[in-house]
Parts: structure tokens; sequence; C-alpha cells
């Protein structure tokens, strides 16, 4: 099933990549950066990517999601770790450390084949 | 690789909403120049975000000169009943959209006469995910949550929880039918939030109404 929330997404990147796409050759690869809080799913963005892309120039391209996951600090014993979840019960039995996780939803890069004029 | 092809890998750094959020800025400078102040409402599908708003304008009339915009998938119902309250709404139709975009409020505000608003609402589509990442260009976003919709719901949604301003919560004169844990429920957004207000809030009985509009007009 296609998330709703990753349609949108997809929709606003390819657009952003269709900008940026060369007039001969073509885009290969797109590589992105997520945040945690963000709650988006790679593997749902990668199929609203396909869908979104369908006869369109950039179509074939393969997008790769760099999820960020959430940081999690325990206040009663000072661990930090990471965890794809942001509700979790630490080690020491604090049951509530804090969760902190990044927005960020960034185009990072670009593979393109590039025809020789 | 053939002859006359090359690969290049080009790094970038852009943000993927960018070109929501360059009209977003446009719309907050536009408002912070006119001293308009805005709030982005954004709750589920029933949690009472019309209701509230009908409550917010019979409580301003007189008072205060608001604006309100509100997205809805198909149907024109709630900008009829907000109409009721206030002579400035505009209804913006989202088709498919689960959320509002910068440029529909772009659009929707040339439709008002600004001079004559202090004010603007700008009541989201029913979703508790999707309007969170799109800037409008409001001066403040505001999680409606309801006790309905049970007590882990802000925790399901952390994103909301994180970049709200305000945190209401909605038909608590139904505290005593439901099983519903307060605690529970402020314990985990403040773990999220730590500095986010939580007002409860009746926009049937009209408790707690009060609180919301001192924190509108603070």
């Amino acid at each position: 099933m296609l998330g709703v929330h990753e349609f949108s997404i997809a929709e606003a990147l390819a657009a952003q990549v269709q900008r940026h796409a060369p007039a001969t050759g073509r885009v290969r690869e797109v590589e992105i950066t997520v945040g945690a809080l963000r709650g988006l799913e790679p593997d749902s963005l990668r199929m609203c990517w396909e869908a979104v892309t369908h006869g369109t120039p950039i179509a074939g391209s393969v997008l790769h999601v760099d999820l960020r996951p959430w940081s999690i600090t325990c206040s009663t014993c000072g661990r930090t770790w990471s965890s794809p979840v942001p509700f979790v019960a630490c080690t020491c039995g604090d049951p509530a450390p804090v969760p902190t996780a990044g927005d960020e939803l960034d185009l990072v890069a670009l593979t393109i084949d590039e025809e020789d004029s | 690789m053939p002859e006359g092809k090359r690969t290049t890998r080009v790094p970038l750094v852009e943000r993927v909403l960018e070109a929501n959020d360059e009209v977003a800025a446009a719309n907050r400078a536009d408002l912070e120049r006119r001293g308009i102040f805005s709030v982005d409402l954004i709750g589920a599908p029933g949690s009472g975000k019309t209701a509230l708003l009908e409550a917010t304008l019979r409580a301003l009339r007189g008072r205060r000169h608001p604006a309100v915009l509100v997205g809805d998938l198909a149907t024109r119902r709630d900008g009829d009943r907000l109409a009721r309250w206030c002579d400035k709404v505009v209804q913006i139709s989202t088709g498919q959209g689960c959320h509002l975009e910068a440029n529909q409020v772009r659009d929707a505000l040339a439709e008002i006469e600004l001079d004559m608003v202090d004010l603007l609402f700008i009541e989201n589509v029913g979703n508790l995910i999707c309007p969170v990442g799109f800037d409008l260009g409001q001066a403040a976003k505001v999680g409606l949550f309801s006790l309905t919709e049970g007590d882990d719901k802000a925790a399901k949604h952390p994103y909301l929880v994180e970049a709200a301003d305000l945190i209401l919560l909605n038909k608590i004169d139904l505290l005593p039918y439901l099983s519903f844990d307060r605690r529970t429920f402020e314990a985990d957004v403040h773990l999220l939030n730590p500095r986010v207000p939580i007002l409860d809030v009746s926009a049937t009985t009209g408790e707690g109404l009060d609180a919301w509009i001192a924190w509108l007009e603070r």
C-alpha cells in the first residue's frame, strides 16, 4: 500500500530532481537523508517514488533513503543510544529516557549518466 | 561502461520542500508586517477543530477581527459552519491532498481584505502527520488532540508534538466517562517537547476556552 504521507513527499522530490536532470543523459540514483521525526517509511517512500516517476524522464531511478534514527538519552544512567522508535525503556530500569530526532528532509546527491556530446 | 558515457555523482544540499518553504516565508513576512497573529490548527478527523474554532470565534465576536482559512478534502461544510461566526472565511478544497501547502494559503489570503484582520486561523485538513511537515507561514502551530482518540495519540505522533507551540486537549468534559489517563498523555507530550503548554478545553461546554483565548492574545 502506498502511504499518503510518503506520496506527497515523493511528488515534491520528483519535481526537484527533474529540475536537476541533464538534457542529455539520465538520473540513475537519488540520495536523500530523512530525520526520524518525519515519520517516513523508507520502503513506502521507494514505492511512491516508483509510482510518481513512472512515465517521466527520471523513471527507473533508484531512491536511496538514509534514515537518521532517534537518539535516546537516559537521564538516570547517562547512556545514549539510537533507536528506530522514540519510546523505549533503558536497561538501567528508567522507564522514560528522553527521545530526540531531527526533522531533516534533504536531497543530498544525484548520480547521473551523462552522454558525452 | 559504453564509450561516450560517464557517470557522475553530484552532491547537493537542498531541502526537499524548499519550494513550499519559500512561499511560506513570503506568507509569514506578509502576516507579520500586518501585525496578524496566525495559527495553523492541526488535529485528527473528528478531534473537534471546527467545533473549537466555532466556539473561539463566538467568544471573540466584537473584540477581534479574525479570518479563517479552512482546508477540507471534498466538502464546504466546515466553511459554512464557521461563516456563521466570521465574515472572512475561505474554504480551500484540497481534493486528494491530505494537507495544506503554502501556495494554497497564499492564494486564499489574496481573497481576504487583510487590512481588516488581526488574527488568522488556518484549520488544516484532518490529519496528524502530513500537515506538520508543510510550513504555511503561520506564527504558531497548535496541535489539537481529543480524549476520544486515546491517551497514546500524542506518543504515536511525535512530529506534531515536537513541532507544536501549544497542545490543546479537547473534549475534556468527557474525562469521567473514558479510560483516558491524563497523566500519561502529559508525560508523553513533555518527554518529546518539555516546554510546550497543554491546555484542557471543551468546545462543547466552553471549559478552558478562556485560557486558550488568553494564549492567543498573550
